[in-house]
């Protein structure tokens, strides 16, 4: 496996495959919605604003699925924001990654900071008396290949859903932990906790996946001419399957995080 | 696998600075001309059924007014054909009297010619008689003291006839 390049910076740990793509994307993001919100019409709207309204009602319409549009205005820039964001770092990882193959402790260093990842790898090497050691770096790969960036962005997504389900539907959402009975309490807070943890983890498994799978096929390709020849319709078959998957993926994240809130505000009338 | 906690931090700041600047510069503009188009699209089939409501009252009162207009044009004509019979009758009626106007005055022209006409004859009678009288008695009659009598005799002969 590829080591992540974290260098510290004041004591401060930075990994830079994580921060440098995360903050492509989000400029990419910003980028496009700026673009395409720049000369905003309402009788002759451009391809750009087209397809930009596209999405805002394509959200729309899903989030119009989970509940009543009436609750869910609030939430479409959230749920617009998370399904651009997370399919824009799907998308990163695929067309191309940036490794760098280092051969010595001294070498490991990108922007004049010695990558301690690296740096690890070297000394556990020396320890098991490896004489030439190699250690390969990426620097580039998909923010949400990373369990820490999915993770959060599942709990800030769990935020929301307990905030907005205390502040906005306090009498049911603290009953509905003890329905059907009291003694389901603790299915039902384990249950809010596995939702969280399934919601970041099913994101990072796919990308992560995605990703691994593209690093063993270019190691193929690393093999021979014959490898060669045949990681390129394998890689060819894979992104493009990587590419729907991310888009499934960022849907999915998106959905899920929507239904979660909808559980949470929509007052249900006792049967 | 290393857990790095920044990345943590980095993923949450640089989420909710993306998600407020979407939303403060692209979707908050975006959704609002959005909202924009479906008021214009909204006012737009308002106007449309207005006008074509309108238009239903303007066919309406065409309507009205061609039903008008028809029962004025028959009244005109109806009121024509009245005016237009009396006069005839009125025509007729003066016609009559005229004829029978000038009959009475032929009939007065008759009787007083035939008046004038037997004065005349019992005037000449009169005379001729007398002629004949004198002839026959050879007799000088008072002409006028035998006048009273040939009237007399006449008047005799009027009732008797």
């Amino acid at each position: 496996m590829h080591e992540a390049p974290v260098i510290e910076l004041y004591g401060i740990p930075l990994d830079l495959s994580i921060i440098i793509p995360m903050i492509v994307s989000c400029i990419i993001v910003f980028v496009l919605a700026k673009v395409a919100t720049r000369n905003l019409s309402v009788e002759n709207p451009g391809k750009l604003q087209n397809f930009m309204e596209w999405v805002v009602e394509f959200v729309q319409n899903q989030i119009a699925s989970t509940m009543d549009l009436k609750h869910g205005r609030p939430y479409i820039g959230l749920a617009i924001t998370l399904i651009m964001f997370i399919f824009v770092s799907n998308m990163l990882g695929l067309p191309f990654g940036i490794v760098m193959g280092y051969d010595s402790a001294a070498d490991a260093t990108i922007f004049g900071q010695p990558i301690t990842t690296a740096v690890e790898a070297f000394n556990t090497a020396a320890a098991a008396g490896n004489a030439h050691p190699h250690v390969e770096v990426a620097f580039w790969k998909s923010p949400t290949a990373d369990v820490s960036v999915t993770m959060t962005l599942a709990a800030i997504v769990f935020l929301v859903v307990h905030f907005q389900g205390m502040t906005k539907n306090t009498k049911g959402y603290f009953k509905h932990y003890l329905e059907p009975y009291p003694v389901f309490l603790p299915i039902n807070l384990i249950e809010q906790f596995s939702s969280l943890l399934t919601h970041g983890m099913r994101l990072y498994g796919n990308i992560f996946a995605g990703e691994v799978l593209i690093a063993v096929i270019l190691k193929l390709s690393a093999v021979g001419a014959v490898g060669l020849v045949a990681s390129i319709p394998m890689m060819m078959i894979w992104q493009g399957f990587s590419i729907f998957i991310g888009a499934i993926q960022a849907f999915v994240f998106m959905i899920l995080a929507m239904v979660y809130i909808s559980q949470k505000i929509v007052k249900h009338e006792d049967h | 696998m290393h857990f790095v906690w920044t990345s943590t931090i980095v993923t949450l700041v640089s989420f909710l600075v993306l998600y407020f600047l979407l939303n403060r510069y692209a979707f908050g503009p975006l959704m609002s001309v959005m909202e924009k188009r479906r008021e214009l699209v909204l006012s737009q089939l308002n106007e449309a059924a207005e006008t074509r409501s309108e238009a239903a009252a303007y066919v309406e009162q065409q309507k009205e007014a061609l039903q008008q207009a028809r029962q004025e044009a028959y009244e005109i004509l109806e009121q024509s054909r009245q005016t237009s019979g009396k006069q005839a009758d009125a025509l007729i009626a003066q016609a009559k009297e005229e004829t029978a106007r000038m009959k009475d005055e032929a009939i007065r022209d008759i009787d007083s010619e035939k008046n004038k006409a037997m004065a005349a004859l019992r005037g000449e009678v009169g005379r001729v008689s007398v002629q004949i009288a004198s002839k026959l008695i050879e007799k000088e009659i008072d002409e006028k003291a035998n006048e009273g009598l040939v009237d007399q005799y006449l008047k005799d002969v009027g009732t008797k006839s």
